[in-house]
């Protein structure tokens, strides 16, 4: 198996490489962009955290919401304002950013723009996403849909790689069990880490309470550093987490993303699991107990 | 005049590749599953975009994965078939002479052998019964 390395970032942003042994990466930022100056002032914040703790991270927040529960929910500023700002904490900051997008129409633009692209977790199987996604030639960020086994994510990668991209980074943000409830199965990290691309922890989506409270999600932000230390501990390339500054007034997600305050203190707890977990693998040898082997 | 039995050569007889159930190195093993099932040979010839091969997959090797492996069955369908696969398998040339190739088969008990040539890459296939139909002089 070709354990690929991703390297992302283009032109003079901070390039950050993610896979295989590589120090742990952080994915985050306020889910979706709620203005000019709150998007820079957050990736100030985050920005000197993520110096602080001493681990590689990108930008992340959207231009348009399009998964939201309800139709008068924020959907955010738009693909033309929405990757104008963007562009700009690329260059104010240097950070490498990532926006998903749900229409296939809009691909080229986010390409052109972020240094990655995203697929909603409920949009990993849809064809045309995940073409207009790989034609970017940016790298992917592809999250298992809740509804998705992992071994079957294999098939969504099959078609990026079809349409000749061959930069994945596969996330768990849960996997429903029933209605309106999630919970997290770490198999799921080795498994897709068979196809031999790196994976990613989305801890904030994965406390998520999916349309709990009527027209909107819940969730349970409390679980948030038990999950994370323990998929770090499982074995992650890269983690993922939406944060805010005032999280009960956020515009998207406001009952999962994580409290800045608490961000560094997280961040820390990942890095340092991340980092004994590579020490043990030194030690004791690649995991490699398999009734096959 | 026909050649004498004992001259006879694996290109004499072997199935062209055509006729050999045939998978690349990406496919799943559900798709080869369904390619085995094409033809009653009971495998499958895994080969890469250069037509080198790679491994072969048996209904044997199937019976005892199941037994084996505990995944549950979606997971197992969609690993690749190469994983499953005898990545190291018994290989002969087109000019081997049958008798010495059906020799083979009786030592090592299998009923299906690759051909291949010098670069490993797939030429066909020979298959048991025809091999020892011809010996018998049953085919011509």
């Amino acid at each position: 198996m070709k354990k690929h390395i991703l390297e992302v970032g283009y032109g003079s942003v901070s390039k950050v490489r993610i896979g295989d042994r590589l120090p742990l990466a952080f994915i985050g930022g306020p889910c979706a962009i709620e203005s000019r100056e709150h998007a820079f002032m957050m990736a100030e914040k985050i920005g000197e955290i993520c110096r602080r703790v001493g681990i590689p991270w990108i930008y992340k927040s959207c231009y348009d919401k399009d998964c939201r529960s309800a139709p008068d929910s924020y959907h955010g500023l738009g693909v033309n304002e929405g990757l104008r700002i963007l562009a700009d904490i690329r260059d104010e900051f240097g950070v490498p950013v990532v926006s998903d997008f749900s229409d296939p129409a809009w691909g080229p633009a986010t390409g052109e723009v972020c240094d990655m692209v995203q697929v909603p977790a409920y949009l990993c199987r849809q064809t045309s996403v995940l073409r207009a996604a790989a034609q970017t030639g940016r790298p992917i960020h592809l999250k298992k849909g809740q509804f998705m086994s992992p071994w079957n994510m294999k098939n969504s990668v099959r078609k990026i790689e079809a349409a000749g991209n061959h930069q994945i980074l596969l996330a768990d943000r849960g996997t429903f069990f029933g209605y309106n409830m999630l919970v997290n199965d770490f198999t799921c990290l080795p498994i897709m880490a068979k196809t031999g691309y790196p994976v990613c922890f989305d801890a904030t989506h994965s406390i998520q309470l999916p349309t709990s409270m009527g027209n909107i999600s819940g969730g349970q932000r409390e679980f948030i550093p038990f999950l994370v230390r323990a998929a770090a501990a499982c074995g992650i390339n890269a983690l993922f987490m939406e944060t805010h500054n005032d999280p009960d007034n956020a515009m998207s997600d406001a009952n999962t993303v994580l409290n800045i305050k608490h961000l560094e203190n997280i961040l820390g707890q990942a890095k340092a699991a991340h980092e004994f977990r590579l020490e043990m693998l030194d030690k004791y040898g690649e995991d490699n107990v398999h009734p096959e082997k | 005049m026909s050649t004498p039995k004992n001259k006879m050569l694996v290109c004499d007889v072997m199935l062209s590749k055509d006729r050999v159930p045939v998978v690349q190195e990406e496919e799943i093993l559900k798709e080869a599953l369904e390619e085995m099932g094409r033809t009653r040979l009971g495998l499958v010839c895994i080969i890469d975009a250069n037509h080198k091969l790679l491994g072969i997959l048996t209904e044997g090797d199937i019976r005892r994965k199941l037994l084996k492996v505990q995944k549950p069955f979606s997971a197992f369908l969609v690993d690749d078939a190469l994983e499953h696969s005898i990545r190291t398998p018994t290989t002969i040339r087109p000019d081997d002479t049958l008798e010495h190739v059906v020799d083979v088969m009786g030592q090592r008990q299998i009923w299906d052998l690759p051909v291949v040539n010098d670069g490993g890459v797939l030429l066909g296939l020979l298959h048991l019964h025809p091999a020892v139909q011809t010996l018998l002089g049953r085919i011509e």
